[in-house]
């Protein structure tokens, strides 16, 4: 046995291999983005034949995941929450349709929310496309669960839903693990257009079947100890139990545990749905009031169906939105206990002085924003001086942090730069209103949901400025390679495709390229992209603000640095660090005036371009 | 076993990862299960960052405010940001002068509760030494040098040893014995009754 302290996404990485899944396909979104990488470790390692890939979107890497599945193959593709709504199409199908080979979907969920635009619960979409689901409490009991996923998917050929919260995610914990090996099934596809391709009379079959299945899973998860179990004796009764599942299910054992609380009974549901009723209904019947805590919205609470005997979020017993942290659980834990005339776990909240005094202290306040030397920020930059009183729109990536520039009106979903910016055109055209628009879209987003409302853009006829932040990487979620640099996963080498090919062939006939860093020169191009966008032959201009990345690519985003100094010329306005907003960049409060801060600065030079008193001057110039 | 909990909060850049490593890798090799969870938030660089670390055998990742037996801060406004997660009676160590910490405002609340906390500053040392970025290990043998938890210094140093570089390993080991030995200091001072 070896032993490693993984993250909860490398403990997924080895449950992955270790049930012999064959192909993994997956967009990068926090918090999955790890589970890919470990997977390539692990596999590397152990000399295995994994195919693995970084795919354009998570429709596509679900539809690449279910053609191996339906070969015979396990296959498994995993994602962050939102990006299984943009797999949707490809899950609720396949629900349906069902697999041969095991087809396991991992979506991470992020109650919080810490690093994405909802907090949506994945077993909601589970319950809708009609696909089981398995929710982990731990990263150890995460990787147990691919195993039973893949098993209960090749059993019942149904796709199953593996859904670990970002603390099963990014928590780390000490795993055992033996030799990993090779799967050597083979690839076989047998025609069947009555399944594979099947029409609506076909599907309602395959429905009337999946509801089939659904009985006999139920069953199969009524027994599925130890993610589905209860510690009620027949014949006991009680006056308040709790029903929990997934992350929140450890701290309420650890809480009981802590307490000495053994006259609480729980009812653990780590597989949630299909809703296992022979193993809930002796459980409720026991109980004269359950409370139930669940992350991140009501599935259980919707479920169990007896809302007069629950405390949950539908009567106010549990908050309706973020994290239920651990000191959130025991405060709802108590209020639960006391409305049960229970002694509680804890009387009052001995927490709150501490929290008061620290709000007091007025702590820095230290808001995300883009790293010192970004191309982003100059690209920002120039949008705003090129065009100041525009809409904005723009998406979802490192740039979004762009907002904190002005540069970043409005984010909706992946590729919403774009369609936003055509919704805008007509909106304002239909008053007769022509409204300045530069949208903003990072290179990685473009691929996943960029062209497709590009085309529709240019066909309806918008007008509007396209500025195409590429730099060379997809960078917020930890430096995946990006296909404009034809680099797959682990270095492998792969088909490089250009931005300008895909946007010309989209219709676009204005494009230009820039390197942001020159500021001067992006600013003029961007005007004179707007000032085309309006004439009567116009249409949509495309710029694409290339500058590699300097923290994925450094050697290529800075080729030669600049040691900079602020002179006497200061006036102290501010511009540097309150628009420009380069970390470097900080306001000397006795001096009245701006410095470097030297260990942040990256050498850029851009601020060069941006005093409007001239008073940032180049000390040394130095190739790197 | 009850666990014994740490929060470690520090800023972006850092290394409080390579800390909770540390701790995590000795716990590992005195037979200890460990769970931990990392926070980042949405920052590269400079924002607050805290991990939490269990040591034995615990279910779930987060440590509860209220909860924690000692924070090791590597910057003084992110010790006081944590700390509503350090336990009646905990200990709190921090990467600042011992003339400033703790604020007059936070000292009250550390009298009434019980928590006593020590300053040093790791990050000066580190950089005297020649290595600004040991100031993680730093912090790390200064905690070893109280006696605190199930975690002792040979095995921490031990730890700190097997996991530097080697171009690293000799300046790494001098920062921790120094810092040790400051540590040491404070240890007896605090025995006595001079904080």
């Amino acid at each position: 046995m070896k032993q490693a302290f993984l993250l909860g996404n490398g403990a997924m990485a080895l449950g992955l291999l270790e049930a012999g899944c064959q192909m993994l396909t997956s967009y990068p979104g926090t918090p999955s983005s790890e589970i890919l990488p470990e997977t390539v470790r692990f596999a590397k390692q152990a000399n295995l034949n994994t195919v693995i890939e970084w795919s354009v979107n998570e429709k596509v890497a679900l539809d690449n995941a279910f053609a191996a599945a339906i070969s015979g193959k396990r296959a498994a593709c995993c994602m962050k929450m939102v990006g299984l709504n943009v797999a949707a199409d490809s899950f609720f199908s396949a629900a349906y349709i069902g697999n041969i080979g095991g087809l396991v979907v991992i979506s991470c969920d992020d109650p919080g929310p810490h690093s994405s635009q909802t907090e949506q619960d994945s077993r909601f979409m589970a319950r809708m496309a009609k696909v089981p689901v398995l929710d982990p409490s731990s990263p150890q009991e995460a990787r147990a669960m691919i195993k039973t996923a893949f098993e209960i998917s090749e059993q019942f050929q149904v796709p199953v839903l593996v859904r670990p919260a970002i603390r099963i995610c990014h928590a780390r914990q000490n795993i055992a693990y033996d030799e990993l090996k090779n799967n050597d099934t083979k690839a076989v596809f047998k025609r069947e257009p009555t399944r594979w391709a099947s029409t609506p009379k076909f599907r309602f079959l395959q429905h009337k079947a999946l509801n089939e299945k659904h009985v006999l899973i139920a069953e199969k998860f009524a027994a599925l100890a130890p993610y589905n179990q209860h510690n009620i004796q027949p014949g006991q009764a009680h006056t308040l139990g709790i029903v929990t599942g997934g992350v929140p299910s450890a701290v309420v054992a650890e809480l009981l545990a802590e307490f000495d609380r053994t006259d609480i009974p729980v009812l653990k549901l780590g597989a949630p749905y299909p809703f296992p009723a022979s193993l809930a209904d002796p459980f409720m019947d026991a109980c004269d009031r359950v409370l139930v805590i669940e992350e991140t919205d009501t599935v259980i609470e919707y479920l169990l169906g007896d809302r007069r005997k629950t405390f949950g979020r539908l009567s106010g017993h549990v908050p309706m939105e973020g994290e239920l942290v651990p000191e959130k659980i025991l405060a709802v834990m108590n209020q639960a206990l006391s409305d049960s005339d229970l002694e509680p776990l804890t009387h009052g909240d001995n927490t709150q002085e501490a929290f008061v005094l620290t709000t007091s202290l007025d702590l820095p306040v230290r808001r995300p924003t883009l790293c010192p030397g970004c191309p982003h920020r100059a690209s920002f930059y120039a949008i705003r001086k090129a065009v100041p009183k525009a809409i904005y729109p723009s998406d979802i990536g490192c740039y979004t942090l762009g907002s904190n520039l002005g540069g970043v009106d409005t984010v909706l979903d992946m590729g919403a730069g774009i369609t936003l910016a055509s919704g805008f055109w007509h909106a304002f055209r239909q008053d007769g209103v022509d409204k300045p628009i530069i949208a903003t879209m990072g290179d990685s987003t473009f691929f996943h949901s960029g062209t497709t409302g590009l085309i529709n853009a240019v066909y309806n006829d918008a007008r509007f400025v396209l500025v195409i932040l590429d730099n060379g990487i997809t960078a917020m979620t930890g430096m995946q390679p990006a296909i404009t640099q034809g680099v797959r996963v682990e270095g492998r080498k792969g088909n490089a495709i250009a931005l300008e090919t895909i946007v010309k062939g989209c219709g676009v006939t204005y494009l230009k390229v820039v390197d942001p860093y020159d500021v001067k020169h992006t600013i003029d191009e961007i005007r004179t992209a707007h000032e085309w966008s309006r004439s009567p032959d116009g249409g949509i201009a495309v710029i694409i603000a290339r500058h590699p990345c300097v923290i994925g690519l450094r050697d290529q985003g800075l080729p030669e640095t600049f040691e900079v100094m602020v002179t006497d010329e200061c006036d102290d306005c501010g511009l540097c660090h309150l628009q420009f907003e380069c970390p470097a960049m900080k306001r000397n409060p006795e001096k009245g005036k701006t410095e470097i801060d030297p260990v942040l600065c990256s050498g850029c030079g851009v601020c060069l371009h941006i005093c409007p008193k001239d008073a940032v001057q180049c000390v040394l110039k130095e190739m790197t | 076993m009850k666990t014994y909990q740490f929060v470690l909060s520090g800023l972006g850049g850092q290394g409080i990862l390579f800390m909770t490593k540390i701790l995590a890798q000795t716990a590992l090799n005195k037979g200890f299960n460990i769970l931990g969870a990392e926070t980042h938030g949405m920052a590269q660089r400079g924002g607050s960052v805290v991990s939490h670390l269990k040591i034995g055998d615990a279910g779930a990742s987060l440590i509860r405010a209220g909860a924690g037996d000692c924070l090791i801060s590597m910057h003084e406004a992110e010790a006081y940001r944590y700390l509503p997660w350090v336990k009646p009676g905990g200990m709190i160590f921090v990467n600042a002068p011992a003339e400033v910490f703790p604020d007059a405002r936070v000292a009250s609340y550390l009298d009434t509760h019980q928590i006593t906390g020590f300053a040093m500053e790791a990050g000066k040392t580190s950089f005297e030494l020649g290595s600004p970025r040991s100031t993680n290990l730093a912090m790390v043998a200064f905690f070893g040098a109280f006696g605190q938890g199930p975690l002792d210094a040979d095995a921490l140093r031990e730890t700190v040893t097997y996991m530097s570089p080697d171009p690293v390993k000799e300046i790494n080991l001098k920062i921790f014995d120094t810092c040790h030995e400051q540590g040491k200091k404070s240890a007896e001072k605090s025995a006595h009754g001079i904080v």
